[in-house]
C-alpha cells in the first residue's frame, strides 16, 4: 500500500484471537491508554509513538473510540503493521508494529 | 399531528442508524483528509449531498416540497461558519456526529451538547447587540437557492453540477493515481498502451471500476446479520441518508440540527422557569412567534439519538464511555464554539455542507468555505508535533 490513495475503501484491520491479544500485551514496548479519548489525539499520539519505536517494537493502544480501529492504522501509515482486536463490548485494542 | 409525529421517529431513528454505522463525520471527513489524506468519509460525503441535490431539484421542479432554508448571504457565513469549524475540530464531532455519538453512550458528547446549549443561550442574550453590529454589516443580499433562480429546470441544473461534480472528482483522483504511478513508470505505460491517459478519464475509470468493486461487496455477503454488525461503508450510509433527506424534504423541510437544538435550549429553559419568548432570538425568530412549544424536528434530532443507540447496540459498540479528564476542556470549549458559531453563520455540518449545498443555497457555499477553513486552521494546530499531508 502506498499510502491511503483515494480509490481505497473501507478496510477492516486484521483481526487477532483473544488469546494471543492478551499475550502480545506483555510484550509489548508501550501500553497506551487511549479509553475516553476522542479522535484525533488517539491518532496523534500513535504517531509520535510510533516515531520514538525501533523496528519490530510493538505498541499497544486500548480505546473505547470505534472510528479510531481504523484511523489509528491509517494514520501510521506505512510506518506500522496494524492489527485490531475487538472485545466486542465496545474496547478495543489496536496493535501497531514498527515496520 | 400524530403522523408527523411518527415520520419525524422513523425520519430520525433511520438518520441514527445510517450515521452510526457508516462513521459519518464531517469532522472525520475533512480533518482526516487534510491530516493524512484519507478520503472515505469525504466521499462519502460528497456522494451524500450530490445525489440529495439530484433528488430534491426533481421533487422543487414536481412541488413536492416544503420549503427551501435559504438566509441572508455574506460574511456571516464565512466568520460563524469559520468558529464553527474550529470548534468541531476541537470537541471530535460535528453537529450531526456529536448526536450519534450521545446515543452511543460517549458521555464526552452528551456534554459537548450541554456545552452547545449554553452557546445557543449566549448567542440568544446577545441577540438584539449582534443583530446590529454584526448581522445587518455583514449580510450583502438575500438569502436564495440557485434552484428558484433558474434559467433551467431545477433537474437540469442538478445534473449539469452533478456533471461538473464529477468531472472536477475524476480530475483529482486521476491526478492521485498519476502520482502514484509516477514511481512506477513502466507499469502505467503498459497498462495504457504506452500513452497515459488523461487525468480525468483516468479518474472517471477509475470511479466506474470503484462503483462496481462496491456494488460487488453486496454479492460477498452470505451473512447478512454478520455483515449489519460490522461497520458500513459511509457510501453505504450516504445512499440511506438521501433516501431519508427525500422524505424529510417532501414532508417537512430540509436536514437541520442546530437549529432544532437551539429550539430545544429554548423550551428546556421554558420548563425550569425562564421566560425563553421575551427573547427576541427564541421568540420571533426560532419559534417565528408561535409560541416556545416542541415542533416536529425537535422530535428528529432526539429521534437521531435513539437511532444511533439502537444501531450501536446491535453492533456491540454501546458502552457508557467517561472522558478524560484532560478532554473535558475539548467538549466543553469545543461544544461552546459549535453552539455559537453555529447561530452566528447560521447554521451546522448539516445544514450548511450537506443540505445547504444540496438545495444551492448561495448561505451555504460561503458558510461551507467557513467552516472547512476552520477545520484546516485547527487541525494543523492539534497535529502541530506530528504534521498534516496538505
Amino acid at each position: 500500500m502506498s499510502g491511503p490513495s483515494l480509490d481505497d475503501v473501507t478496510d477492516t484491520p486484521d483481526e487477532l484471537d483473544d488469546e494471543t491479544a492478551g499475550k502480545l500485551v506483555e510484550e509489548a514496548e508501550e501500553v497506551q491508554d487511549m479509553t475516553g479519548e476522542v479522535c484525533p489525539y488517539p491518532q496523534v499520539e500513535a504517531k509520535k509513538a510510533v516515531q520514538r519505536l525501533d523496528t519490530g517494537e510493538l505498541l499497544v493502544q486500548e480505546t473505547d473510540h470505534v472510528p479510531s480501529t481504523e484511523n489509528v492504522p491509517r494514520a501510521v501509515g506505512d510506518d506500522a503493521d496494524a492489527k485490531v482486536w475487538r472485545s466486542g463490548d465496545g474496547l478495543y485494542r489496536i496493535y501497531l508494529e514498527k515496520r | 399531528m400524530v403522523s408527523q409525529l411518527l415520520l419525524a421517529a422513523v425520519v430520525g431513528i433511520g438518520l441514527g442508524v445510517f450515521l452510526q454505522k457508516g462513521r459519518f463525520c464531517f469532522v472525520h471527513a475533512f480533518r482526516d483528509l487534510f491530516a493524512f489524506k484519507d478520503s472515505r468519509v469525504t466521499k462519502g460525503v460528497l456522494a451524500a449531498t450530490t445525489l440529495t441535490m439530484l433528488f430534491w431539484s426533481i421533487a422543487y421542479e414536481l412541488g413536492y416540497y416544503q420549503g427551501f432554508w435559504t438566509p441572508g448571504w455574506g460574511l456571516t457565513g464565512l466568520v460563524g461558519g469559520f468558529v464553527f469549524g474550529i470548534g468541531m475540530t476541537y470537541a471530535g464531532g460535528c453537529a450531526s456526529g456529536t448526536l450519534y455519538r450521545a446515543g452511543q453512550g460517549y458521555l464526552h458528547f452528551w456534554l459537548t451538547l450541554a456545552a452547545m446549549g449554553v452557546g445557543y443561550a449566549v448567542f440568544t442574550v446577545l441577540f438584539p447587540t449582534l443583530k446590529a453590529v454584526y448581522f445587518e454589516p455583514l449580510t450583502f443580499g438575500e438569502g436564495l437557492s440557485l434552484f428558484t433562480v433558474s434559467p433551467v429546470p431545477a433537474p437540469v441544473l442538478a445534473l449539469l453540477v452533478t456533471v461538473g461534480v464529477v468531472f472536477v472528482y475524476a480530475t483529482v483522483v486521476g491526478r492521485e493515481r498519476r502520482r502514484a504511478e509516477e514511481g512506477d513508470a513502466d507499469r502505467a505505460v503498459a497498462a495504457d498502451g504506452g500513452r497515459p491517459s488523461p487525468a480525468p478519464v483516468a479518474g472517471f475509470r477509475s470511479l466506474v471500476g470503484g462503483t462496481r468493486r462496491y456494488l460487488a461487496g453486496f454479492r460477498e455477503i452470505d451473512d447478512w446479520v454478520a455483515a449489519s454488525k460490522r461497520p458500513w461503508n459511509p457510501i453505504t450510509a450516504a445512499l440511506g441518508i438521501t433516501a431519508i433527506a427525500v422524505v424529510w424534504f417532501t414532508q417537512v423541510s430540509i436536514v437541520g440540527i442546530t437549529g432544532p437544538e437551539a429550539r430545544w435550549t429554548g423550551y428546556l429553559l421554558q420548563q425550569v422557569g425562564v421566560d425563553s419568548g421575551s427573547f427576541a432570538y427564541w421568540g420571533s425568530v426560532l419559534f417565528k412567534g408561535n409560541g416556545v412549544r416542541l415542533t416536529v424536528d425537535m422530535v428528529m434530532i432526539v429521534a437521531v439519538i435513539f437511532g444511533a443507540f439502537l444501531a450501536a447496540y446491535w453492533s456491540g459498540d454501546f458502552s457508557i464511555r467517561v472522558p478524560k479528564r484532560r478532554r473535558l476542556p475539548n467538549a466543553i470549549g469545543g461544544g461552546f464554539l459549535m453552539g455559537a458559531g453555529s447561530r452566528l453563520a447560521p447554521g451546522c455540518n448539516i445544514g450548511n455542507i450537506y443540505s445547504g449545498l444540496a438545495e444551492l443555497s448561495v448561505h451555504s457555499f460561503v458558510a461551507t468555505v467557513g467552516i472547512v477553513a476552520g477545520v484546516y486552521v485547527m487541525t494543523h494546530w492539534i497535529y502541530r508535533d506530528v504534521g498534516c499531508a496538505v
